[in-house]
């Protein structure tokens, strides 16, 4: 782990001075604050900007507090998933295209520092970000549609945290791998269409790390099924460990194609 | 004389392109080498392969005797177009540069500002790199390079970018490094190569064609060449016409080219001294390293 320190450094002092660890945040924060205010809001919204004809009718239906936390939780899987992947698919890639690599992997450097440290400062702004976001969100829903259990809230916000841990290894290692356009392209493939396959086919298979936002959203209304959910999460940290074995493999291999 | 580096039939191949064929070579501790060779004979991918940046295809890399080591802790590199963090300063990367080459965090700060002052850049330590000019840039680079203090320095092209002021500024930084460390470096520009070498590579196609002392590929590839400085232009035209050499004329100059030097040399010297011709000095012309350059560069 030779390193590690001094690469951490560099990879926090980057994202400091880029402002990411301000505006990603911000994003989540905006979505997390949005859906329940436009949530609750959502009659008088329509009833100042709807243009409706004076007699239209309209029966919205009752938000529960549990729907309007996992409303937010829809948001961050679409949106929040694209800031992740584009803001940070260049991660390893850019170095290597523009050369700023090349000093860094002619020192002794081990090339497991160097993913770890990417990994890291990535996996804690995004975490970061996240509970920011749902805590923000929580805080609101609970003011306007009452009262969520707060172990189950922490219950679903720490599944989902492991979510988010398998996309931040995603994309970091597909960063090693491949070219930047490249890495973004299949991080999003992998993170959205193999989400949208696993809800389409899903049915047959129920150990998945693909299924753990809908295991982090069974706990606001109940329990997931306790097998699934947690072979669910050995799954993905094992995905995890096997994606970060890989990241470090081809950033090691592939630091032979950084710009001389 | 211990050889501090030393390859061993180096050989790189990119599919079916030969880059670095079998090259093998020594570095003697505390001397310079150039690595000189026409635009993709290999100089870059033989630095490359050095600074670990190239897995070699086959042949071995020794330091010290030690087969296949990790050689990246005793360089530094400079590449030709060194790139850097635009949003770190002149400072904080040459400290990191220091630390991830496995200074103790300590005394990094102090040794980073020393190099940057010794190469220039006191004013600019805590100036972005991203405002940097390319002559400052190579100066960052070659702080970089030698912060850590390595026994090698690596250098590629280190000054072609530069203005002929930079140029020669940096050079004189490179000599001063001399003493302390073992500098391997390609260059396209021979005057430096001239200026600055103990021993010469010469790479055409992926081959080391040429090596030695600059001395001896001078008098390796040196064909005798003499000047004769005459009284008037006329003697200069008389002589180019009756002597029995090959000779070219320009106003009051002969150029006599011989095939073997010794005994031509005695008889035209005796051929002038009897040719009743106005001469005011006759002397022998070294080839210079551009034109040995240019010969062998043309050999195949």
């Amino acid at each position: 782990m030779k390193n590690l320190i001094v690469l951490f450094q560099k990879e926090w002092r980057e994202n400091t001075r880029n402002f990411k660890i301000l505006w990603i945040p911000l994003v989540f924060i905006f979505f997390g604050l949005s859906e329940p205010l436009t949530s609750y809001y959502l009659p008088q919204i329509l009833e100042a900007v709807g243009n409706l004809p004076e007699d239209a009718v309209f029966s919205l239906p009752e938000f529960t507090a549990a729907q309007v936390i996992m409303a937010t939780m829809g948001q961050y899987q679409f949106f929040g998933m694209l800031v992740l992947v584009l803001g940070f698919a260049g991660t390893i890639s850019r170095e290597r295209k523009n050369g700023t690599g090349t000093l860094i992997y002619v020192r002794p450097i081990s090339y497991l520092s160097y993913f770890l440290s990417k990994w890291k400062v990535i996996g804690t702004i995004a975490l970061v970000s996240v509970w920011l976001g749902l805590l923000t969100t929580w805080y609101y829903t609970e003011l306007l549609f009452g009262k969520v259990d707060t172990a189950d809230f922490f219950a679903f916000a720490g599944t989902y945290s492991v979510w988010i841990l398998f996309v931040v290894t995603i994309v970091v290692a597909m960063s090693a791998w491949l070219p930047t356009g490249a890495a973004a392209t299949v991080s999003l493939l992998l993170v959205l269409l193999v989400q949208i396959v696993d809800s389409l086919l899903g049915a047959y298979w129920t150990i998945s790390p693909w299924k753990l936002a809908i295991y982090a959203t069974q706990w606001l209304t109940g329990s997931p099924d306790a097998t699934n959910f947690w072979w669910s999460i050995v799954v993905t940290l094992i995905a995890i460990v096997g994606l970060v074995v890989f990241g470090v493999w081809m950033s090691k291999r592939n630091a032979s194609k950084t710009k001389i | 004389m211990t050889a501090i580096l030393e390859t061993t039939n180096l050989t790189k191949i990119y599919g079916s392109e030969q880059a670095v064929n079998k090259v093998s070579f020594s570095l003697i501790e505390g001397t310079s080498t150039a690595l000189i060779g026409p635009n993709g004979s290999g100089k870059t991918t033989t630095l490359s392969m050095l600074a670990g940046l190239l897995q070699p295809t086959d042949g071995m890399i020794s330091f010290n005797g030690e087969k296949h080591a990790d050689i990246r802790k005793h360089i530094g590199f400079l590449p030709q177009y060194p790139q850097f963090f635009s949003w770190m300063t002149a400072l904080e990367f040459t400290e990191m540069a220091a630390r991830l080459s496995g200074m103790d965090s300590r005394h990094t700060k102090i040794e980073a500002q020393k190099t940057l002052e010794f190469v220039g850049l006191g004013e600019a330590l805590r100036k972005k790199t991203g405002a940097f000019s390319g002559g400052m840039k190579q100066r960052l680079g070659l702080a970089q390079a030698i912060v850590h203090k390595p026994k090698i320095l690596l250098l590629d092209e280190p000054v072609s970018a530069l203005d002929p002021v930079g140029r020669r500024e940096i050079m004189n930084l490179l000599k001063s490094l001399q003493q302390n460390m073992t500098i391997l470096y390609s260059t396209h520009i021979l005057n430096d190569a001239e200026e600055m070498t103990n021993q010469l590579l010469f790479l055409r196609k992926g081959e080391l064609v040429e090596q030695g002392s600059l001395s001896d590929v001078k008098t390796k590839y040196d064909s005798p060449r003499y000047r004769v400085e005459f009284a008037s232009a006329q003697d200069a035209l008389t002589f180019a016409a009756r002597s029995p050499w090959k000779v070219s004329y320009e106003e009051i100059f002969a150029f006599i080219d011989l095939d073997n030097e010794l005994p031509e040399m005695n008889a035209v010297l005796g051929y002038l001294a009897n040719s009743g011709l106005g001469i005011r000095k006759v002397e022998r012309q070294t080839s210079s390293l551009e034109e040995i350059f240019m010969k062998v560069a043309r050999q195949e």
